[in-house]
């Protein structure tokens, strides 16, 4: 499962997946390299509500409190909130993004996915509705339109390509 | 003896009181306001009344109320903990006035050293040291001289109404004492319209060290040794520990009987605390105040001596001789106390909320005086104050080993809390050496990062137990919808069974 997580202005790309006896958390810091870690179950064990985490030796009481999107993790009197995003919600900033470019001077995806079709090129006059392309994620196809009349201006990605989370799709002017 | 005592109070010192009325057969009456219905101070006492409203001038400061509790629920005597109303000599008269026993000083007593300036002069009067300082103002650079050559090097020079470092100078060196008179007359006539300066000593590497007393209605006096109180923040406490590491025995003595002189003096009656600001680099102690209470800190006294404070007051109170002699009294062993709060250790301001996991240190000498429990919510009307954690070790240096094992015991999570600002004081060297003074959190610790603060932790330990969590909620809620459907499906069944 992919999500993203913010704290203290530093966007991190968390990937998590479930194998039978463990997780493998995979983190990446801005900037950074991607680093996994193999959790076992037996290391991370939810008793009475509380979480006991044997990381690199070291025996953690860890408390996660959960409230939308916000995460508070509570360990040796130290905490740290994170805005967490799961597939869904980054979906819903990706449409909410799309439908409302016309802040901005480019498209923007919120998640990872895959670009299946594009309907405009270079020089496109468009008015508020038409379609610029279809993205797939989540195993969902979701049509990206523009939200107020633009001049496509650059096309960055291919049809087919696969795309990272935040990437540029195409830049454009706004037509007033 | 006592049958019913009434506590005007709440928190951990309501609980604290409790407690010894309990083992000494008293039944304990508690009191709340609305916003401490869900108190444990009201859970562990014998009877409970509601007072008022949240905010304190409506509940716990509301006197009129309290002895109209008192009288209601039968109780022949009044403890009033610390704060609230204390050390209010009218609610100390109007309990007397109603035919019970206020459990504290006399009126006289409160009356005498609850202004700052009066008291001082009384203890000059007395005998006790106190700041030396100019009684006005001088009038020019050669007064000012002919005043430092009597007070003392280093002096201060503040101008009358100086203040955010404007008309201050510390002055080590009698040369520089002309320029600095003339700098600060001009500061405070240019910035505060004042150019009267008063030059006073200037107290280097300063600690707060305050000596406990305890007097009877028989006129014995004792001290039952000091407590250090240096470890501060917005000029509250943080940290007390008895003995103090930074009084040598000579001057320990001397602080003592300075002490029990001072509360002679006023005919004391009761627990109540002497504080001084002590000169780390001289090894002078100056009279600050008296307070005349039970004080938080004093669980580090009754580790170190050995007798229960709180039951002593209660003995005064009921006109029976102190249970000790002066020569009764010994220190034995260290003993260290932690404020815990509600608070961000960073900046240090409360932090009320619902706390969700709680488990208290317990293990050999370690006492927790605490009010707090899982899903207990920190009301925002009081102080952030919600436990202390006193330890006792045979030295100094076991005591710290032995307070910072039971920090790391301590699980607190759903508000912020300074124990990871203690974490962090128990292994300065400023501390572990006792060299701190008062400014030690001001230059030392604030302006501190979070991240600095929170050194005990991997960085990466949040971000996977987040993902994790956050996994297993994106997991459940599938599982969720999935079990929704099957009951519906099962429920269906059953009930096509049914017909």
């Amino acid at each position: 499962m992919y999500f993203e997580a913010e704290s203290e202005g530093v966007k991190y790309q968390v990937s998590v997946t479930e194998a039978k006896a463990h997780w493998r958390v995979g983190l990446r810091e801005e900037e950074k390299d991607w680093i996994y870690y193999d959790i076992t179950k037996d290391d991370y064990r939810v008793l009475d509500d509380t979480v006991s985490l044997i990381f690199k030796d070291s025996s953690y009481l860890v408390d996660v409190v959960n409230k939308g999107t916000e995460y508070t993790v509570y360990t040796r009197g130290a905490y740290k909130t994170f805005e967490v995003y799961n597939e869904e919600a980054l979906l819903h900033e990706s449409l909410k993004a799309g439908g409302g470019m016309g802040s901005g001077d480019s498209l923007n995806s919120g998640m990872p996915g895959k670009i299946v079709k594009i309907f405009v090129k270079v020089g496109d006059e468009l008015k508020v509705g038409d379609p610029i392309l279809i993205m797939e994620a989540m195993k969902m196809e979701n049509e990206m339109r523009a939200a107020s009349p633009v001049k496509i201006k650059e096309i960055l990605v291919k049809e087919g390509e696969t795309i990272e989370s935040g990437a540029t799709l195409v830049t454009f002017v706004q037509e007033t | 003896m006592f049958k019913k005592v009434l506590i005007a109070n709440r928190g951990e010192i309501a609980i604290r009181v409790t407690r010894t009325l309990r083992e000494l057969g008293i039944t304990s009456v508690a009191v709340y306001s609305d916003a401490d219905r869900n108190g444990l101070h009201v859970m562990l006492a014998d009877e409970a009344y509601h007072i008022g409203p949240p905010p304190s001038a409506q509940s716990y400061l509301n006197y009129e109320k309290i002895l109209e509790v008192a009288k209601k629920s039968g109780a022949e005597a009044i403890h009033p903990g610390y704060g609230f109303l204390s050390e209010s000599p009218v609610f100390a008269k109007a309990v007397k006035d109603a035919g019970l026993t206020f459990i504290g000083p006399t009126v006289e007593n409160i009356l005498a050293m609850g202004d700052k300036l009066a008291s001082r002069e009384l203890m000059k009067k007395a005998g006790v040291p106190t700041v030396p300082g100019t009684d006005g103002a001088v009038l020019d650079a050669d007064e000012a001289k002919r005043e430092a050559d009597k007070i003392g090097y280093p002096v201060i020079l503040k101008a009358s109404a100086g203040g955010g470092g404007k008309g201050i100078r510390v002055v080590h060196d009698p040369k520089e004492l002309p320029g600095a008179f003339r700098a600060c007359q001009s500061e405070g006539k240019n910035y505060f319209k004042d150019d009267r300066v008063f030059i006073e000593r200037f107290v280097q590497n300063p600690k707060h060290i305050e000596v406990q007393v305890f007097g009877d209605t028989h006129g014995n006096v004792v001290h039952l040794y000091e407590r250090e109180c240096s470890m501060q923040r917005r000029h509250q406490k943080l940290i007390e520990e008895s003995p103090s590491i930074s009084v040598p025995p000579d001057v320990r003595e001397k602080l003592g009987a300075v002490a029990v002189q001072a509360a002679k003096s006023i005919q004391y009656v009761g627990a109540g605390t002497i504080e001084f600001i002590f000169d780390n680099k001289t090894k002078e102690f100056f009279f600050m105040e008296m307070n005349t209470r039970l004080q938080v800190e004093h669980p580090v006294t009754e580790f170190v001596v050995g007798y229960d404070l709180v039951k002593e007051q209660i003995m005064v109170a009921l006109g029976k001789p102190l249970s000790m002699k002066q020569s009764d009294v010994k220190q034995k062993g260290h003993s260290i106390e932690l404020r815990i709060c509600a608070e961000d250790p960073v900046t240090f301001t409360p932090n009320p909320g619902k706390i969700r996991k709680y488990r208290m240190p317990a293990g050999p000498f370690v006492r927790l005086d605490n009010c707090a429990y899982p899903g207990y919510e920190v009301p925002i009307h009081y102080d952030p104050m919600i436990a202390k954690l006193i330890v006792w070790g045979s030295t100094r240096e076991e005591c710290i080993q032995r307070t910072q094992r039971a920090l790391a015991e301590y699980m607190l999570t759903g508000i912020k809390s300074n124990i990871v600002l203690h974490k962090n004081i128990l292994q300065h060297p400023a501390f572990l050496e006792g060299t701190y003074t008062t400014q030690f959190i001001d230059q030392q610790i604030a302006g501190k990062k979070h991240r600095e603060l929170f050194m005990f932790v991997d960085e990466h330990v949040f971000l996977i137990s987040a993902a994790i969590e956050a996994y297993n909620q994106s997991k459940s809620r599938d599982v969720g919808d999935y079990n929704l459907a099957s009951r519906w499906k099962r429920y269906g069944r059953q009930n096509s069974m049914r017909d």
